[in-house]
């Protein structure tokens, strides 16, 4: 029965999966591409070049983050929707502290700069949290103002007070760019490139793959450990699980709401650090957004698992650098993929809830079945 | 620093507010939560901007209305038939209507984050006001959307309050399983709460894009669909408190429109609306009282 019921488990996303590409396909229809063709062109273009492959887990990296983020929230009951403004001002001290701290060794300014940003996701996410347990407030509403006062505050921070004025122009070729000053060498992390080709794989150099994603699976894996072996792991699914209860068995539910809560906006303060620290250079007001309402799709396709969680992103990625492809070569738009994201959010607890209908179901049938055994040969 | 002219478009800002936090009431009143009503102004702005531009402007608002409700529809059987969590699907749906919106955009007109220019409806003065000195701003060039407004404001208490209608979509929120045993048809009037809530998000969208700009921009909603809660709860799950609450968040996003005061940035009137939702939702919440059983799903026993 449990390893029926595991398998059941697995079902739920996958179907939430197959559903999303349905729905995907009938909005290639209306449009009228032909879907199978687009979905086919996806695949031949994600698994066929190598480039690809490296890019895939580049545009994973920030969604493993995130997804961790929303995961560690739903494991202790909150809905943290406001990783997108606790990246935002993550990036911000990241690149504060990059580009300002002259002279240090890479081995000392590399890991501040991450510590700023894990410290800005903090630092976001502290008022909702504070105001959930104090005031009642909830934290949807609280993390989504944030995000938008976020936006607000980084484009502020971007035009008016850390303005790069001394940008190098090519004579008479293009102009400034909105954007901080860049961030020193010594706060650059470093591309997989070196490594990779020790062991013989030549990655292209249009490729970005950094350090951060090596560092977001060890991070999972962390989690994973921190979640199902230590103490504090178990106080925080006790007070996910059922907060009166846990309440009650001694464990102080607003001090690990408040921490972990904590824990899920310094996760987020790392999401748009493969980004700036691996491929910019710097901050301006193009800084990619939305890494935080993906995380949510992510987490929750991963039914909420740490490990789970590399999986999910990892997929996303395939599906980001999809659309690239088809982008390319059929003309579909980008944006097919924020559908696709959408409706695998609603789908995966659809499908959870008629999985879970489906087994209730199943286990009432057996204990009837059951019953009228035990009579036809009680006596 | 306040003038005629400065209230006028406080007004015009509170329009949208005000109509998604009526919405919201119906939804909230019937026990389920909306987040999604933001993704409803999304599509309905869109749509309405869509009709606007190829039957003129009130097949807009419908359009737009439509839109909503659509969306609505998806909500509703989401949270009450297949009884998911309200917060999860709203979330979904506010993604869905971004992405969709965007897909449609690109593939009709061309560009993905705006519509070409649509006709709006004829304003009105307003007679006898628009001649009074302090009023005048208020009461001249309105749009029928801003009359129409108010008007659903107290046609809202009165459905609320006096009819049958009203009183077993307040009794579904509150008691589900007694409303059950008095005859009434939980899941109907919870459908009911949710696709209303979504009609009128579609027509604030739709005031947004065809009364208010006079097109489509991407991302023209900036979070009203938020603040319309905020304004939901501040008004204590009430039309006319509703209305007090907009009216405040309208004020403050017309002050986050023009610059009042030279030395503070632009920046920082933008985060005015945000900032002031927050410290209602903080500081008002434990002062009112939710509909009893909103966001929870109801489930039949056997």
């Amino acid at each position: 029965m449990s390893y029926r019921r595991r398998l059941l488990e697995l079902a739920a996303p996958l179907l939430a999966l197959l559903f999303a590409l349905l729905v995907g396909g009938i909005f290639l229809l209306a449009i009228g591409k032909d879907p199978l063709q687009v979905y086919l062109t996806m695949f031949r273009f994600n698994l066929s070049r190598l480039d690809s492959i490296g890019s895939i887990l580049y545009k994973s990296t920030p969604l493993i983050f995130s997804g961790l983020a929303v995961a560690v929230g739903f494991r202790v009951g909150l809905f943290n929707i406001g990783v997108e403004g606790q990246y935002f001002i993550g990036a911000l001290l990241a690149s504060i502290v990059g580009f300002s701290l002259h002279g240090l060794p890479v081995w000392i300014h590399l890991p501040l700069v991450v510590l700023a940003g894990m410290l800005g996701g903090m630092l976001w996410a502290w008022l909702p949290i504070v105001l959930k347990l104090r005031r009642g407030a909830h934290e949807v509403i609280t993390t989504i103002m944030m995000n938008h006062i976020a936006y607000a505050l980084v484009l502020f921070f971007i035009t008016s007070v850390f303005l790069d004025t001394e940008q190098e122009m090519v004579k008479g070729l293009g102009s400034p760019q909105v954007r901080m000053p860049k961030l020193l060498e010594t706060a650059r992390m470093p591309t997989m490139h070196g490594f990779l080709e020790t062991l013989g794989i030549e990655l292209p150099r249009h490729v970005y793959l950094n350090w951060f994603f090596p560092l977001g699976i060890l991070l999972a894996v962390a989690l994973f450990v921190m979640l199902w072996r230590a103490a504090y792991g178990y106080e925080l699914r006790a007070v996910g699980g059922n907060p009166a209860a846990a309440e009650t068995a001694g464990i102080n539910t607003q001090r690990t709401m408040l921490s972990a809560f904590l824990l899920s906006g310094a996760l987020a303060g790392l999401v748009g650090l493969s980004d700036l620290l691996g491929y910019f250079g710097y901050l301006d007001i193009d800084f990619p957004k939305g890494y935080g309402f993906t995380g949510i799709a992510v987490a929750l396709l991963a039914r909420n698992s740490m490990l789970g969680v590399i999986l999910t992103a990892i997929l996303f990625g395939f599906l980001r650098r999809g659309a690239e492809g088809v982008q390319a070569f059929e003309g579909v738009p980008m944006d097919t993929i924020v559908i696709l994201e959408g409706v695998i959010i609603l789908s995966i607890v659809v499908a959870v809830q008629i999985v879970n209908w489906y087994v209730r179901r199943q286990e009432k049938l057996m204990k009837r079945r059951q019953v009228t055994m035990e009579r036809a040969g009680g006596d | 620093m306040i003038g005629g002219e400065m209230l006028a478009s406080a007004i015009r800002m509170t329009i949208p507010i005000l109509l998604t936090a009526l919405g919201a009431i119906h939804a909230e009143r019937s026990g389920i939560v909306n987040i999604g009503l933001e993704g409803m102004m999304i599509v309905g702005s869109f749509w309405a901007a869509f009709g606007a531009y190829h039957y003129g402007p009130l097949a807009g608002l419908l359009f737009g209305i439509m839109a909503g409700g659509a969306l609505a529809l998806v909500h509703a059987a989401a949270t009450v038939t297949f009884r998911v969590d309200h917060i999860v699907s709203g979330v979904a749906l506010n993604i869905i209507a971004y992405g969709t919106t965007r897909f449609a955009s690109l593939s009709i007109f061309d560009r993905a984050t705006t519509s070409p220019h649509v006709q709006s409806l004829p304003a009105i003065d307003i007679p006898v006001l628009d001649r009074l000195p302090l009023i005048a701003p208020l009461a001249s060039n309105v749009s029928p959307v801003v009359i129409l407004t108010f008007a659903l404001v107290f046609l809202t208490r009165w459905v609320l309050s006096e009819t049958t209608f009203g009183l077993r979509l307040r009794a579904v929120g509150e008691n589900p399983q007694a409303a059950d045993t008095l005859g009434v048809n939980v899941f109907a009037m919870r459908y009911a709460g949710v696709i209303i809530s979504g009609l009128f998000a579609g027509l604030a969208g739709a005031y947004l894009a065809v009364e208010h700009t006079g097109m489509y921009v991407e991302g023209m909603t900036q979070g009203k669909g938020f603040i319309a809660l905020a304004a939901m709860i501040f008004g204590n799950w009430g039309p006319i408190g509703a209305m007090g609450a907009s009216l405040l968040f309208g004020l403050s996003e017309a002050l986050a429109l023009r610059q009042v005061v030279e030395f503070i940035p632009y920046e920082f009137f933008k985060m005015l609306p945000y900032v002031l939702t927050i410290i209602v939702v903080g500081g008002i919440v434990q002062r009112s009282r939710p509909p009893a059983a909103v966001g929870t799903s109801y489930e039949r026993g056997e």
